[in-house]
């Protein structure tokens, strides 16, 4: 079958594929513990029977009964050395059951063993570990290939690199979807775009859920595919009883799905675990009245990672492509690539994601290093660092084809040019692997001056790239920044660019934005113009210093006014609070009026500047203790028991007024000479326990509720926790455990207080205590923070 | 039992109202403003982006279970009624860990270091939830293997620690799973270090 044929099959009609094999043969007779494959090919006659009985009731597609015929998986039976001859003879079984008048799909799945990072199989090792079974499917005659229960998106491309680099059959994949992702992370779109670059003709989901689950996995793919898609869902969600697991939903049930699915966008259908022929023969009459439905396909260009897609297009918010993985003129990072330090980059990684990058560029090019792997390495630490989809920057092929070869997602490929070597070098590679690429209208010639002559370039390299089977979403045009400082008209041609390819061209666009200002005195106001002028002409994407905050609220703004963020919600929430002349936004907002209000809503800021303006304004800082700061902070109290507050505001309110102490305590201390307090509390973590969240919290509410806290930290002994007490003469001793096993140290404490003739309470909490236990040892207890305080305020109030 | 099976890098889907909830927030009367709620978020993010999750596993015999005691093919007796309750009719065990490594700590230290204690708070209560999700992919990518084989794995799990299931039998985990080799170390008092590490156990029968 060629990809012509497999798409002329699924013109206008929808394709039904087969049902459960496994739990079916299961059913007659396929014991648990043995090879599955191996007693198939024992049991041909029975094979061929009941995938017979899929080609009777309807099935186009009938898939092999190699699920798990591959070397790794295999060797679990010792059946390695035969995975060619398996393969073949359920091919051949296959092919007499499907007649003349049906195809056969060679069915890969998962080696059962994960693949790195998750893992210990390396990613070639899989690619050859299923190039074996390829290679006994295609000599048993199959027409096509399906990739099947994918857990991992790099599994499944190791398999679909495996059968492209052996023959040109089409090939369908499907991923395993628990929830909305797969096991190892993968959202739909991801999965679909990583899927279909990389040259799958068809694309969907199978296994685990039923298929109304299915219904909203194949929604959320079908604006962004290009290659049918497809489902086969199991006979509802599993369920496990008395140790059996049990499909429960029937095969009427199941066929009144098919509309919903086709609706949604399916274009082949059948069944996984726990349906049966009588489950295909259903939905293939359900199917039979109706047609696929045409979905108007997004124009955006995709890139992602394994785990989050990035969409691009001037109606979108403006994309941000972070610039500092590139050593380029960064010492520090330079040096770290060097050293192979790769939680640097991870750090600007994150740091960058933080800021709004949705794109990283990453570059390895320092001299004197292995680019190939510096570059692999790189690629390996951003994607377990952040979800934010790469642009490899080089023009090594070898590097490249390296990182594009691991990366488990669709990157990149930062740039590809008009000069002749590159053109023939890296643009096989972007096809091979599916990238998408940044055209730099730069040739044998190198950069042109004018925004004709570059337009010219992008034409013919377009031109090429289109006979590849790449189109315009394909790509990202850069439109050539040069200095204005040396190139008076260089900003102006770069917009040329820009305007005429979001105009005429209907392309994406992409700007090295820094190079601007190379030169020049105040970079960041000539860098923010420019991007500002370059998004009025359309600008996409640009590639810049997300931390640089000027810059990314110039984009913002323009977003706003562009109307790429619609009525502004977006820059609103990043700087609502933000004072009209202030140049930078500030991160947290001074928007309470009062310093009641502000410690109330926990703004840390608000509350010392309003401490600074009460006592400009002639108050005392006993005045606004008395009078606004306890009543605030007892009300926070007061919200959080009654969980109208949760843990994190009754903090930020203790937050908030120990901002407002910073800028009081010096007043009240000249007032009255020392800062009165309600008593001293030597407050621990017992010997043994590691955990000193809990203690710490504890210890903060304490300080801001008026005591005065001397915190001995975590894993402390009884002597130091008594010595400590005695020396600061503490009225309460405050002790917390998070374990049954070192609960059991503070009733040694108690002992030790006792024989050292200290006699002050104790008070105790932590997550396996409870007051029966603490009164066991004549202690205190409190089941939470506030609580805590409140404990401490009465033990204070008895004495 | 079979070897020790480590899965690195885990990025779990996890439970968001469960953090929520172990942060004490209360879905009939909790209020919070949009920008509470968005720092929230940034700081789930950031947990996701900090933990660096390695999960491992083994499948380990069980040679009887005699309520509370449940005989591992070791001679490993672990004790627990609701632990037996959950293993009865299993014939093997699946014994798992889930650690989110150091830099999770380190942030968490940080945040209360600079007196950043709200966030500290919030860091710290998603960090666990998310490294115990981790334990689902291993528990589901164990459902896939044993699918193909007939076989099911419970759909609950139990951790040393909860009820009569003592923390004190985190040493065997420790010992059956090789916890050092993850670089996690258990103290005289059965904590594992870093904090963010869990053990759980689930059971394994008949399809």
């Amino acid at each position: 079958m060629t990809k012509k044929e497999f798409k002329k099959l699924f013109h206008n009609k929808l394709i039904i594929l087969d049902g459960g094999m496994g739990t079916l043969l299961q059913k007659l007779g396929l014991p648990s513990g043995v090879c599955p494959e191996e007693w198939a090919i024992q049991n041909t006659e029975l094979l061929i029977k009941t995938q017979s009985q899929y080609r009777e009731a309807g099935s186009h597609i009938l898939y092999t009964f190699t699920f798990g015929a591959n070397p790794i998986k295999l060797k679990e039976y010792g059946l390695s050395d035969q995975t060619f001859e398996i393969n073949r003879l359920l091919a051949l079984a296959a092919r007499k059951a499907a007649g003349d008048d049906v195809w056969v799909a060679g069915d890969i799945s998962s080696c059962g063993s994960l693949l790195w990072p998750f893992g210990e199989i390396e990613f070639e090792e899989a690619v050859e570990s299923f190039k074996t079974q390829v290679k006994g499917l295609l000599a048993g005659g199959v027409d096509l290939f399906v990739i099947e229960t994918m857990l991992d998106i790099q599994e499944a491309r190791a398999a679909l690199l495996a059968v492209k680099e052996l023959c040109d059959l089409p090939v369908m994949v499907t991923m395993t979807y628990e929830g909305e992702r797969t096991l190892m992370g993968s959202d739909p779109v991801s999965a679909l775009v990583t899927l279909q670059s990389l040259g799958a003709d068809a694309v969907g989901c199978n296994c685990s859920s039923g298929p109304a689950e299915m219904v909203s996995l194949i929604a959320q793919m079908k604006p962004y595919a290009r290659v049918p898609l497809i489902a086969k869902p199991n006979a509802g969600k599993p369920r496990l009883e008395k140790g059996k697991t049990l499909f429960d939903m029937d095969a009427e049930t199941f066929a009144s799905y098919t509309t919903a699915l086709v609706e949604a966008g399916v274009n082949g259908l059948g069944g996984c675990c726990g349906t049966t022929p009588a489950y295909i023969e259903k939905v293939a009459a359900v199917a039979r009245d109706l047609k696929p439905v045409k979905v108007e396909r997004k124009p955006y260009s995709l890139a992602c990672s394994n785990r989050q897609t990035a969409a691009i297009h001037p109606s979108l918010p403006f994309t941000i492509i972070g610039e500092r993985l590139n050593p380029t003129g960064k010492k520090a990072l330079k040096e770290a690539l060097l050293k192979g330090d790769m939680e640097t980059v991870a750090e600007l990684a994150r740091e960058q994601v933080e800021a709004g990058a949705v794109l990283l560029d990453i570059n390895a090019g320092v001299p004197g290093i292995n680019e190939k792997e510096t570059l692999v390495a790189m690629v390996n630490a951003v994607c377990n660092a952040v979800p934010a989809p790469i642009l490899l920057d080089s023009s090594n092929a070898e590097a490249l084809e390296a990182a594009l070869r691991i990366y488990p997602g669709r990157a990149v490929i930062n740039s590809i040019s008009g000069e002749t070597e590159k053109l023939e070098k890296l643009l096989p590679l972007a096809q091979k692997y599916g990238a998408m690429f940044v055209l730099l209208p730069v040739d044998d010639h190198g950069v042109p001056e004018t925004a004709e002559e570059r337009i010219a370039i992008i034409k013919k390299v377009y031109d090429r790239a289109k006979k590849l089977g790449f189109n315009k979403e394909d790509i990202l045009v850069d439109g050539v920044v040069m200095t204005v400082a040396s190139n008076a008209h260089g900003a102006k041609e770069a917009l040329k660019v820009v305007a005429w390819c979001s105009g005429k061209f209907r392309a994406n666009t992409t700007l090295g934005l820094s190079n601007v200002s190379f030169g020049l005195p105040g970079r960041e106001a000539v860098n923010s113009a420019f991007v500002a002028m370059a998004m009025a002409k359309g600008l996409s994407t640009a590639i810049l210093n997300p931390n640089n905050e000027q810059m990314v609220q110039t984009v913002r703004a323009s977003d706003a006014l562009m109307a790429r963020d619609l009525n502004a919600v977006n820059y609103t929430s990043l700087y609502a609070g933000q004072k009209s002349g202030s140049a930078q936004p500030q991160k947290e907002k001074a928007v309470s009026k009062t310093l009641y209000e502000a410690i109330l809503s926990g703004s840390r800021e608000s509350a010392g500047e309003l401490a600074r303006l009460g006592l400009l304004s002639g108050r005392t800082a006993k005045e606004l203790i008395d009078q606004e700061l306890i009543p605030a902070i007892q009300k926070v109290g007061d919200f959080y028991e009654k969980k109208q507050y949760f843990l994190p505001q009754l903090i930020r309110g203790a937050e908030a007024m120990e901002k407002a102490m910073e800028v009081l305590t010096p007043e009240l201390v000249r007032d009255s000479g020392d800062q009165p307090h309600q008593g001293t509390v030597a407050i621990a973590t017992v010997k043994g326990d590691v955990h000193d969240i809990g203690k710490n919290i504890v210890a903060m509410l304490l300080k801001n509720y008026g005591f005065k806290v001397i915190d001995l930290g975590k894993d402390v002994d009884a002597d130091s926790i008594i010595h400590a007490a005695k020396t600061n003469n503490a009225d309460i001793i405050a002790l917390s455990a998070l374990m049954t096993t070192t609960m059991s140290q503070m009733p040694l404490v108690m002992d030790r207080m006792r024989e050292a003739g200290l006699d002050i309470p104790m008070m105790v909490g932590g997550a396996v205590l409870d007051k029966k236990y603490a009164e066991s040892f004549g202690a205190h207890f409190s089941n939470d923070a506030y609580g805590a305080v409140k404990l401490a305020k009465s033990l204070m109030n008895s004495k | 039992m079979t070897p020790v099976q480590v899965m690195r890098g885990l990025k779990p889907q996890y439970n968001k109202r469960l953090i929520y909830t172990r942060l004490g927030y209360d879905r009939e009367r909790t209020s919070l403003s949009p920008e509470l709620e968005q720092e929230v978020e940034r700081l789930l993010t950031l947990t996701e982006n900090t933990l660096n999750i390695t999960a491992a596993y083994r499948m380990v015999e069980i040679k009887r279970i005699d309520s509370p005691a449940i005989v591992l093919e070791d001679d490993t007796v672990l004790s627990g009624v609701r632990l037996a309750e959950l293993l009865d009719g299993c014939d093997q065990a699946l014994l798992m860990l889930a650690a989110g490594g150091s830099r999770i700590m380190d942030l968490i230290h940080r945040l209360q270091e600079e007196n950043r204690m709200s966030e500290a708070v919030v860091v710290d209560a998603a960090a666990s939830e998310i490294t115990d999700s981790a334990l689902d992919i291993v528990m589901a990518h164990v459902t896939t293997l044993l699918r193909s084989r007939g076989r099911a794995l419970t759909s609950m799990r139990f951790s040393p620690g909860y009820g009569d299931f003592e923390i004190t039998q985190q040493r065997d985990f420790y010992r059956l799973l090789n916890g050092e080799a993850f670089g996690i170390t258990l103290n005289e008092a059965c904590l594992l270090i870093p904090e963010k590490s869990v053990f759980a156990i689930a059971g394994i029968g008949k399809q």
